[in-house]
């Protein structure tokens, strides 16, 4: 009922002033274009994050999905659209590695970053095997043999900057084999046809509570709830964080107001219980960085990706 | 044991649950009979439905829109000689010719059955056998995958059609399709000239209804240009219902075999119905004694390829029951709808979640036969397409396939390519190319390539590919299998000569 009346309210204000539109947004549905295919993480959680936004501003929100290149199709058309808070887009890290390796033109600040809302931890993870069960004896192995550790990661992806983070930070050398998602990844270690790879609690907790998987350690500033026995980086020694990321982003050019508005929305729809909970079970860590926090964070990112840059081609 | 199995089964067995499983299923067949729309994405779109259920309801509701969409696809690859999904390629070789012939009611029933049949195998065998296969599964390594496809490729031999070396032509063609766009492990550019349009790739689905719906589609037109009012078949209809179900459950060594094909290559994380549905047909050719009349309406190649595709069903449930991997994109989608339940599928799913498997399994039996009754009772209305004038089926396909194709990836440019590729095909038909081993040059280049250089990466000795022994097999068996062919089309040659005067480019 008030919303209805704030919505008309704010129709009529917008007729007469522009800056009372952002009051008033969203006024109609919100396209949702996740660069990414149906089924993975990044649109599991997107249409959780969709769902709360309906929820939250009583507008349809609807996700579209627009995969190719690594997420660079999309985010092309994206760029495309009018700057007027009605299509929203989601970035994760890959985006900046992919700017890196040269794939693509755009980065995060082709674009005005929101909010950032889920945050998964990244582990790395060991298959069973004879020569090392956990960081230490990986570290030790890995020095003594170098090139013989087998590391399965997106080539030129965010894993691979996370395990060539490792192999500078330790002083390590590993051979690289290319595989193109998570899933197959853990699969690989499954049957032993690779030795390490980054794991996240949705792809390979179940493994590592069975006994197949190990978790060696956690790239988080802090022991994690889901696996408390589980190392962080920093307590072995390196200085490094491995999380993947999930944010909000709209076009270059959006009206300051317009920004701000979907920034509260999104607040709001981040404390949202059901949200929180639909999220922890896909195996994301829901958070909330606004606007500035999150440019900061992707700033700092950044610069950690061109130092590894070299490590990443052929 | 016994309580979970009852547990799961009063789930599955509830009103409401039967109730969505029946919509799913009519859903599920829907989706895959239009050219364009995927099992797939049926199920994506079902995806958000089922987080307001049950975790084992929404299973079973997802279970059978599968089911049904592996049947689907029959429809049209029977009555319009377009496959309704990527896994009825080989469906239309012979379930078309059939309908051609006038018999449109023997092809819908022959597939029909033998879809039951092969879904229900292939339950048993996830039964039965899902730990020690999905071990097997999970132990293969890249050299494995790469003879595989190796072995997969030799199937062109038996989709060539009239001409050895056009069919290789075509083969040839799709492989380097395969290569246009991103390369699969770097995601570096390939082919695409910078261009908008090629910059994405050819993406599968837009290839396979270019090259079969549009081109298909076209020569209708050309055809019966004439007489543009006449029906794509005219004949009176006969279903034969329970005498075909006899006729199928006759021939059940292929029957058998077209399954366990399914069941293996579905069980084989990353191949799939596609492949599954074109290696049971070229298996049933081989081993028949009248491979000459494979192509022409032949029942035997349509069980094969129908049993084929529907036992892949049973068979990527395999991995992802017994160690919670998936072992296609739908077993994926599953799993997600598992997950944000907050189950999460993994090797102690059994143990844990007891329940659920049972449960999972009587839904997919539950679905096999939803899946008979819906199609056996709504046959008849599948046929009225038939009676439609082509003046407006033609069009009103082509619109799906052009809106299937868009929805995929929500990508204009993949409609220019979608008409760009058609115009190709119908090229390549008219001069009398052979298009299935194109279409399968597009399925296994990637998985190949991708594997081959895995495999160096893994270890750069090339000789591993001979010295493991599942792989040392499946190239053997790929020789063995090019030799073979080459012998049977020399002896099909000889035998032929004298009787026609058909001048071959070759």
């Amino acid at each position: 009922m008030f919303r209805k009346i704030a919505v008309a309210a704010g129709l009529m204000a917008a007729a007469f002033a522009a800056p009372a539109q952002a009051q008033s947004y969203p006024e109609k549905p919100i396209e949702f274009i996740v660069p990414w295919g149906p089924g993975g993480g990044s649109d599991t959680l997107m249409r959780i994050v969709a769902q709360g936004l309906t929820e939250e501003t009583g507008q349809a929100v609807p996700v579209i999905n627009m995969p190719g290149v690594g997420g660079n199709v999309g985010l092309a058309e994206f760029a495309k659209r009018p700057a007027d808070g009605y299509t929203i887009s989601q970035i994760h890290e890959g985006l900046l590695v992919s700017n890196q390796t040269g794939i693509t033109e755009l980065n995060w600040d082709s674009f005005i970053p929101v909010a950032l809302v889920a945050s998964s931890p990244q582990y790395l993870t060991l298959s069973k095997n004879d020569n090392f069960s956990n960081f230490e004896e990986l570290v030790a192995y890995a020095k003594a043999h170098p090139g013989a550790v087998r590391a399965g990661v997106t080539l030129g992806g965010i894993p691979h900057v996370h395990i060539a983070m490792i192999e500078e930070a330790m002083g390590l050398q590993f051979s690289y084999v290319g595989y193109t998602d998570t899933g197959e990844r853990i699969r690989a270690l499954m049957g032993g046809n690779i030795d390490i790879a980054i794991g996240d609690i949705s792809s390979a907790k179940q493994f590592v509570d069975n006994g197949d998987l190990i978790y060696a350690a956690v790239g988080t500033e802090e022991r994690t709830d889901d696996a408390p026995d589980v190392p962080t980086l920093k307590e072995l020694g390196m200085d490094a964080e491995l999380v993947i990321t999930r944010g909000v982003v709209l076009p270059k050019g959006t009206p300051q107001e317009t920004v701000d508005a979907l920034e509260a929305h999104i607040e709001k729809v981040m404390q949202r219980e059901d949200v929180i909970k639909l999220m922890k079970n896909a195996g994301a860590d829901p958070v909330f960085y606004g606007q500035e926090k999150y440019s900061a964070y992707l700033d700092k990112l950044n610069a950690t990706i061109a130092k590894l840059v070299g490590k990443l081609e052929g | 044991m016994l309580d979970a199995f009852l547990a799961g089964a009063h789930q599955v067995f509830a009103f409401d649950t039967l109730t969505y499983m029946l919509i799913g299923s009519v859903a599920g067949i829907i989706a895959a009979a239009i050219p364009g729309f995927t099992v797939t994405m049926a199920i994506i779109l079902t995806l958000p439905l089922t987080f307001a259920m049950e975790p084992l309801q929404g299973v079973s509701v997802m279970l059978s829109v599968y089911v049904g969409g592996y049947t689907g696809g029959l429809i049209s690859a029977a009555l319009l000689g377009i496959p309704g999904t990527p896994s009825s390629v080989a469906t239309t070789f012979d379930a078309f010719p059939m309908a051609r012939k006038g018999e449109p009611g023997r092809a819908l029933s022959l597939g029909i059955w033998a879809s039951f049949f092969g879904t229900v195998i292939s339950t048993i065998v996830l039964i039965v056998a899902a730990p020690p296969l999905a071990l097997i599964a999970v132990k293969l390594g890249p050299w494995e995958y790469f003879a595989l496809i190796v072995f997969a490729l030799t199937i062109v031999a038996s989709l060539v059609g009239n001409s050895l070396i056009r069919g290789l032509i075509a083969g040839v063609i799709g492989l380097g399709i395969a290569t246009i766009g991103p390369d699969p492990m770097m995601g570096k550019s390939r082919l695409t000239f910078d261009t908008d349009l090629l910059m994405p790739g050819l993406p599968f689905l837009v290839v396979l209804i270019g090259i079969f719906a549009i081109s298909q589609l076209l020569s209708e037109v050309e055809i019966h240009g004439k007489k543009t009012n006449q029906a794509l078949i005219p004949d009176v209809i006969d279903f034969k219902t329970w005498k075909v179900m006899r006729e199928v459950l006759m021939a059940p060594v292929n029957l058998f075999r077209s399954s366990m094909i399914g069941v293996l290559i579905g069980a084989l994380p990353g191949a799939g119905g596609s492949i599954a549905n074109l290696l049971a047909y070229d298996q049933a050719k081989r081993s028949s004694k009248n491979p000459e009349k494979f192509g022409e309406g032949c029942a035997d190649g349509v069980v094969a390829s129908e049993a084929g595709n529907s036992a892949t069903a049973g068979g990527g449930l395999i991995p992802m029951i017994a160690l919670g991997i998936p072992g296609s994109a739908v077993d994926a989608i599953l799993m997600a709808s598992l997950m944000v339940h907050g189950i999460s599928v993994g090797p102690r799913l059994i143990m844990d979640h007891a329940d659920l498997a049972y449960g999972m399994f009587i839904a997919m039996i539950v679905s096999s036969l939803m899946m008979l009754v819906v199609c056996v009772a709504s046959m008849r209305l599948f046929l009225r397409v038939t009676d439609i004038p082509k003046q407006f089926i033609v069009p009103t396909v082509i619109i799906c396939c052009v809106i299937g194709a868009f929805a995929l990836n929500n990508r204009v440019t993949d409609l220019y390519l979608l008409g760009i590729i058609g115009l190709v095909g119908y090229g390549l038909k008219s001069l009398d190319y052979p298009l299935a081993p194109l279409v399968l040059g597009v399925i296994l280049g990637p998985i190949a390539e991708t594997n081959l250089r895995r495999a160096l990466m893994s270890d750069p000795d090339w000789t591993t590919f001979f010295t493991r022994p599942i792989s040392a097999i499946l190239l053997a068996a790929a020789l063995l299998s090019v030799i073979f062919s080459v012998r049977s089309i020399l002896k099909m040659r000889k035998k032929n000569r004298p009787a026609t005067d058909e001048q071959d480019g070759d």
